[in-house]
């Protein structure tokens, strides 16, 4: 005879609303395992989808996602001649909050060579790579324009050449690939009132007494013209043969730059960018489970000193001990078990709705099933103790 | 008539030193299949202690036990699987909430014969014709909150006797219900000992509910005394 059941069937109406309250917690623990995934997934995705053998950054940087770094866009000439270099392609990687069609959004732009494709978008759901020098974009689906979409962005109207799905910047944010000079204008460029200033302060600088004659200010005035030609890092193919730890450390000793690896990059943000987040969300995560188990807890010895009359009656009949523990365990795991039921049924129809990528794997569902079944055998014991310490006299009124 | 039950200088003592309070005092009681045994006495003359010595609840302090041939208690627990013996040859009835609130009347009469593993359909067969013997078999599907105490009462005598046992406790099974349903529950208890041979002993303060018993004993301050002429 299933006394878990039974009781359950008295008690249904409590029983469900708890279900459902623990249910709702479990889908936070459910969410917070997919937030902690897509966290972890956008925060890799670019660096995963760029995937080149060798990142140059600047000397001691370790960029260019996890930390800034500011190199020469002329440096890949010197890096493509490092041997076991076949080819060396710049690349841009910056975030930006510009209006886009009317309004402000959050995106990160990145610029990469698009004769050699490197460090461009892999897969689009809809039209082309960029093929132009200029004036061309490829758009991340949420940024929300459309395929042949005009818009303005710094001094320029680009049109949107194609659309992808793929990857984001590390934080979430969507991103548009522009062509390398695009991006470096859209990025590095002043606007004109700025230049103007600009020039007027160098121009007033050169001419203070006893420096030039604003004849000669004139003709220095072009070499302190606004540069935009830098880029983030240095993206490199090796050569068929080529180790890589062999090629990063001439690059390192010849150009003074550091070199990583994609495997490297990964631990880097791991280490880094990632890393504080990503412990906040595991405690999170592990305090909610903590708080899911000492509720069922609650509940479960709640419902014990209910029927802690029974349980007495039940003894004083001759019921074995193993009875008594079944009863009690199967209700907290019956507890458990319907309220992670719930959890991932909620999150399971409402995690596409997120702002950010809830990205929820089996093994973790599993997983977190597995801990919270644990949990419920756990949350058990405190009413399995009492139960066991009640006195059978305590069905004849004694104590 | 076979023995069933024999207490011999059982002794009960709660406390120890000067706070020490002798709840029992050497009783010397004898129980033959078939008797009805009623106990008699005030509240705190030791009647609920006696009974949960006799039923293994409360270790004596001294004294012996023998329960259906077997020794219990010999100035100290035998060793014996107390939950076994209250499982197989003790039946309990107390004054109330005696039944397991979430189990229908038909399910408390079968939880003891599913403790001993009976089959289910076969539980269900020997708790339905206890039912019908007490003649509570339509409510066998009630939850106990719809029953009255006298019907109750009718399931907790079925389930008592669910195991065959050879002895039934009663404490104060009458105290809860008005005296018609008393009775009707001492008619039960009374046609039980006679017809099934259960040996029954009932702890009562109310001396109406005990006519036809065979022998009624009387406790004061922890002593018995045999008296069989009720009033």
């Amino acid at each position: 005879m299933d006394l878990a059941i039974r009781d359950i069937r008295q008690h249904l109406g409590r029983f469900s609303a708890t279900v459902v309250g623990i249910g709702l917690l479990f889908a936070i623990v459910l969410s917070m395992n997919g937030i902690y995934r897509g966290f972890v997934f956008e925060g890799l995705s670019l660096i995963n989808i760029t995937n080149p053998d060798l990142w140059v950054v600047e000397r001691y940087r370790g960029g260019p996602i996890n930390e800034q770094s500011l190199l020469p866009e002329f440096f890949h000439y010197s890096v493509a001649a490092i041997p076991g270099v076949e080819k060396a392609s710049p690349f841009i990687v910056y975030p930006v909050e510009r209006r886009i069609a009317g309004k402000s959004r959050r995106f990160t732009i990145i610029g990469y060579d698009v004769f050699t494709g490197m460090g461009g978008p892999k897969k689009l759901v809809a039209g082309r790579p960029i093929v132009q020098a200029h004036y061309e974009a490829v758009a991340h689906e949420k940024l929300g324009l459309r395929l042949g979409q005009n818009f303005r962005l710094g001094l320029h109207t680009y049109t949107v050449v194609g659309l992808t799905r793929e990857g984001t910047s590390p934080d979430g944010e969507p991103l548009l690939y522009l062509s390398l000079p695009d991006a470096q204008e859209v990025i590095w460029l002043p606007d004109n009132e700025e230049v103007r200033n600009q020039r007027l302060r160098i121009y007033q600088s050169l001419v203070r007494p006893g420096f030039f004659t604003p004849q000669e200010a004139e003709k220095y005035l072009a070499r302190y013209a606004v540069d935009t030609h830098k880029v983030n890092a240095i993206l490199v193919r090796l050569a068929p043969g080529a180790q890589a730890k062999e090629v990063a450390l001439r690059i390192q000793d010849y150009l003074y730059l550091s070199v990583f690896t994609t495997p490297e990059q990964i631990d880097i943000m791991f280490k880094g960018r990632l890393n504080r987040p990503r412990m906040q969300l595991f405690l999170f995560r592990s305090l909610l489970l903590i708080v899911c188990v000492v509720i069922i807890a609650m509940v479960i010895f709640t419902l014990t000193l209910e029927k802690i009359r029974s349980i007495a009656v039940m003894k004083l009949i001759g019921a074995p001990n193993r009875v008594i523990i079944r009863l009690i365990m199967e209700q907290s795991i019956l507890l458990t078990a319907c309220s992670y039921f719930i959890g991932w049924i909620v999150i399971h129809n409402t995690y596409q709705g997120w702002p950010r990528l809830v990205l929820l794997t089996p093994e973790d569902d599993l997983t977190t099933l597995g801990l919270a079944l644990i949990g419920g055998i756990i949350a058990s014991l405190l009413g399995i103790w009492k139960a066991l310490k009640t006195p059978p006299a305590l069905a004849l009124g004694e104590q | 008539m076979a023995e069933v039950l024999k207490v011999e200088k059982l002794y009960k003592t709660y406390g120890s030193g000067r706070l020490a309070v002798e709840a029992l005092k050497g009783i010397d009681l004898t129980v033959n299949a078939g008797d009805l045994v009623a106990l008699l006495g005030p509240s705190g003359s030791g009647k609920t202690t006696l009974l949960m010595c006799i039923s293994l609840i409360l270790e004596p302090t001294a004294g012996k036990v023998w329960l259906d041939g077997e020794t219990l208690y010999d100035n100290g627990w035998k060793e014996v699987d107390i939950r076994q013996i209250r499982l197989r040859k003790i039946g309990f009835i107390f004054q109330a909430r005696n039944l397991i609130p979430f189990l229908t009347a038909l399910e408390n009469v079968m939880l003891p014969l599913d403790l001993l593993g009976l089959e289910k359909k076969e539980a269900y067969r020997r708790a339905m014709e206890l039912l019908e013997y007490m003649e509570i078999a339509e409510r066998a599907n009630y939850l106990p909150a719809l029953m009255s105490g006298g019907e109750q009462q009718r399931v907790a005598i079925a389930r008592a006797l669910a195991s065959s046992p050879k002895l039934l406790l009663a404490d104060e099974p009458t105290g809860a219900l008005d005296s018609d349903r008393g009775m009707k529950v001492m008619k039960l208890l009374k046609s039980i000992a006679r017809e099934k041979q259960t040996a029954v002993i009932c702890v009562t303060h109310d001396e109406r509910m005990i006519e036809g018993f065979d022998f009624i004993y009387r406790l004061k301050d922890g002593q018995i005394s045999l008296n069989n002429h009720p009033g």
